[in-house]
Formats: structure tokens, sequence, C-alpha cells
């Protein structure tokens, strides 16, 4: 491990839609693996301090509507989220933002896979 | 302070008091003619235990304390000379007219040709006899949402009448609520027309359709005024009426403005937990709902004025368009308005007339 590392463990123990909770500083992380990528936020909703990432990692489910008259139809799009289990706040793993307000942002970090090892970046 | 009577002042909801021996005689057959046989007469109840629309709870005059020198309301019965005088008597320059009588058709659930019949009457009765632009005195078009075709129809009748300048969906008793996509034809029609869109509450239905047993109108009108607005702008903002249409103006009339501020807060709330459920948009439904426009009417100026200014401020004084809901009831006069000691002259300006003048294009 490097300064400015947290390592989490080996690569491949994690499935698609794995999260592990680490300590970093004072603060819990959820580290996320989606669609072969990982992601790391902060394990802390802004709504009420729930656990963010420990509800369901999801494709967002996102609406096309097929012009005047037409249904709109859902569908899981492309974007990867992580929901809280208290009320169901949910967040983009990309960038840490709340899908409906970006105001709300929960803090991410980056994640980099070693000789198959995955370290959480803390600088 | 400013003087109304110096100042541009459009009422964007100004209720013909009609009648329906005026509207009858308009009217398509065969309903042109069942009417003039029914022995309803002008209000369209006259004969005990049947009506053309169902009636609602309450005495609208309130028992005789309520009287109107310049209209035959509730009895109904004007004309364009009416209009005029109290036009003058308010101070008003324009007026958009709105058919008092419409107001009932949320009762009407059968899948008739009743309130198709006397909108078209109502309009042809309006453009030959109460609408001039030279005096002001324009239209809202009625629509019969619940058929698509008719209001085709209806909108094929106003297209290239320059005296209607917005169409009027009556918010009580819209089911599927105006956000479906049943309405989208309506909206792209109206979009592309630039006509404005008003949402307008009603008093029938709370007590025959949401919960049966209220006694009094103080109890109807205080909620079904808002229950009959909030289901639709909540329809409207959600389903993302405003993102499939965006070039359509979108007003809300007759609840005044205290109500808005704590609907949007729940709204955005229940969107922050389940924003998936409004796919279309892009920002927490209050951003939507604060580009509508609201008529002021009944603007409650009892209420505390901390209370009116954070509905001010979340609205935007430029989206509130002052509405004086003669000769109802609870009409407002202007000076609702210019005396409100939160807003600075400009803004008075604006409400009283010139947002108006802009949305409506007069
Ligand atoms: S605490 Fe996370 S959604 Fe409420």
């Amino acid at each position: 491990m490097s300064d400015g590392e947290i390592e989490v463990g080996a690569a491949d123990a994690f499935a698609d839609g794995d999260v592990e909770i680490i300590e970093v500083g004072r603060v819990e992380v959820g580290v996320i693996k989606a669609d072969g990528e990982f992601y790391a936020l902060r394990n802390q909703c802004p709504h009420d301090g729930g656990p963010a990432c420990e509800g369901p990692v999801e494709k967002r489910l996102v609406g096309e509507w097929g012009g005047p008259g037409e249904r709109v139809e859902q569908r899981y799009g492309d974007d990867s989220i992580v929901s809280c289990p208290w009320h169901g706040w949910s967040f983009y793993l990309e960038t840490g933002e709340h899908i409906g307000d970006d105001s709300y942002v929960v803090p991410s970090y980056d994640v980099v896979v070693r000789d198959g090892v995955v370290y959480v970046q803390t600088d | 302070m400013i003087d109304p009577a110096e100042h541009l002042v459009v009422d964007c909801d100004w209720h013909y008091a009609d009648t329906f021996d005026q509207i009858a005689p308009y009217m398509p057959e065969p309903w042109k003619t069942k009417f003039q046989n029914s022995g309803w007469d002008s209000t369209g109840v006259n004969q005990g235990l049947s009506a053309f629309f169902p009636t609602s709870t309450g005495n609208r005059s309130n028992y005789g304390k309520i009287d109107r020198e310049f209209s035959d309301y509730p009895q109904g019965g004007d004309e364009k000379a009416d209009v005029i005088e109290g036009m003058e008597f308010l101070d008003i320059d324009a007026t958009l007219q709105i058919s008092h009588l419409i107001l009932a058709m949320g009762g009407v659930t059968a899948d008739d040709r009743r309130v198709e019949s006397f909108i078209k009457g109502y309009i042809d009765y309006m453009l030959a006899e109460v609408l001039d632009p030279a005096e002001g005195i324009y239209g809202l078009a009625p629509l019969p949402y619940h058929d698509i075709d008719a209001s085709m129809d209806v909108l094929d009748r106003i297209e290239d009448e320059r005296a209607f300048k917005g169409v009027v969906m009556v918010t009580a008793g819209a089911s599927p609520p105006l956000g479906n996509r049943k309405y989208d034809p309506i909206y792209e029609r109206c979009e592309a027309l630039g006509l404005p869109v008003v949402y307008h509450t009603g008093g029938s239905g709370l007590d025959d359709y949401v919960r049966a047993g209220y006694e009094e109108m103080i109890e109807t009108h205080t909620l079904g005024f808002l229950e009959s607005n909030m289901s639709q702008i909540v329809s409207v903002a959600c389903q993302g009426v405003p993102e499939k249409f965006p070039d359509l103006d979108i007003v809300f009339m007759e609840s005044g403005v205290t109500y808005l501020p704590g609907l949007i807060s729940r709204l955005d709330e229940e969107y922050l937990k389940r924003a998936e459920e409004a796919p279309l948009l892009d920002a927490p439904p209050g951003d939507y709902i604060s580009d509508f426009y609201f008529g002021t009417q009944p603007l409650e100026e009892s209420a505390r004025p901390d209370l009116l200014e954070i509905c001010f401020d979340m609205l935007g004084t430029e989206h509130l368009l002052y509405a004086s809901d003669y000769p109802h009831w609870d009409y407002d006069s202007p000076n609702i308005i210019t005396d409100l000691p939160m807003l600075d002259d400009e803004q008075r300006k604006d409400i009283l007339g010139r947002n108006a003048s802009e949305v409506f294009g007069l």
C-alpha cells in the first residue's frame, strides 16, 4: 500500500453489485462494484445520515416518451446507482450526485485496481 | 402606492354569469332542441329532481348576504353591457371571460355530449354577443377534455378568433388527472397555437366524488378548490407536461397562493425519495411548478405578511396574474394587489397587468 491509499481486498472477491464498507479516517466508505467497475462513496446519506451505500445497486430507471399520446416507457438505463435503504435517496456511483437533485452529493473517492487488489485513494 | 385606475389592469378570471337560456340556442343539435324542451330553464336545474349539470353543496350568495351591482350572479343572465359596467367599476382594462356554468362540468361522469354541446354553444354565443377585443373583453375557451376529438373541434373553432386568448381546463373532476398522456394532443395543439392552458379549479365535486357528507360551503369551498388544483398540479408536473411541451404556458387559477409552498415542499420531498417515478423530470417538480403562472384570487390577505412574502418569493411576482373572479361571491378588486405592503410598485404593475398582457398576448 502506498500513501493515500487504503487496501480493500482482492478484486476477484467482488461480484457485480457487491459492497464492502471500509473505514477511511473517521468515516465509512462503501466500495461498490457495478458493471465490472469499482466505485467508492461516503457511506453517509445527506438526507438523514443513513448508510447510503448499503442499499441496492442497480441501473437507474429512465423514461422514454415516444411522442404525444404515447406512454412514457420505463427501462433500466446505463447509469448505475445505489439507493440508501432508509428512505430511498439514490446516487450515481460515478459522481455521488443525487439522481433527482444534483445539489445533494455524496463524496466520492477514486478507486484503483493494481495486481488484482482494490485500493481506495484518500488524497 | 399605485392607483389601479392609472395602470394597466388585466383580469385573468372574470366569470361571465351565463344562463342556459342564453347558451342553448347556440348549442349543436340535438341538445339545442332537447334543452329548450327540457324545462330546466335558465339555471339548468329547474325541474325538481334533475339537472343539465350536477349541482354542489351550499349557497353561493350566502343566503342573501352577497349582492352584485353589475351582474345577475349567481342566477345568471348577464350581458356584454354588464361586463363593461363592472370593468369600469373595478378599473379593469381587459378581462378574460370564463363561463360560470361550465365550472360544474366536473360532476358530469356520463359519456354523453352535454359538456361538449354546452361549450360549443357557449363559444358561439360569446363570439356573437359578448367578446369584444376593442372593449378589452377577451375569452378563454373551455375544453371538453374528456373527449379529445371534441376538444380538437373546439380548438379548430377558436384558432382564428383573436377574441379567444387561451383555453380552460376545469380541474375539478378530471379523471384521469390532467398530466395523463390522453391529453397530450390538446397540449400539443395549444403549444403550436400559442394558447396558454388555464387550469381553473371548481367548487363542484368534493362532496360528490371525493368525500360525501360535508354540510356547508365553507368546508367544500375551502377544501374542494385546493384539492382540485393540487391534484392537477401534481399530475401535470410529475408526468412531465412541461418537459413534453416546453413552450406551453401553464396557468393555475383560483386557489390563492398560500397552498403552493406547502404543496411544492411536500412534492419535492417525495421526489428526493422516489425520483425514478417522475422519469421525464430533470429537476425537482417544484422547479417546474414555479415556472407556472398563478392567478392571485382569492388572495389570503389576512395571512401573516411574512407567509405571503415567502409565497411571492417562491413563485416569483413575474408569475402571478391578477384575477378578480368577479362576480363570484369571493371576488378580489385590484386594490387587493396594490395594498400589499411587501410588494414594490413595479411588482404591483407586473401582477396587475403586465404579466398577463405578455402571457396572453393582449
Ligand atoms: S437517510 Fe438516506 S434516504 Fe434517508
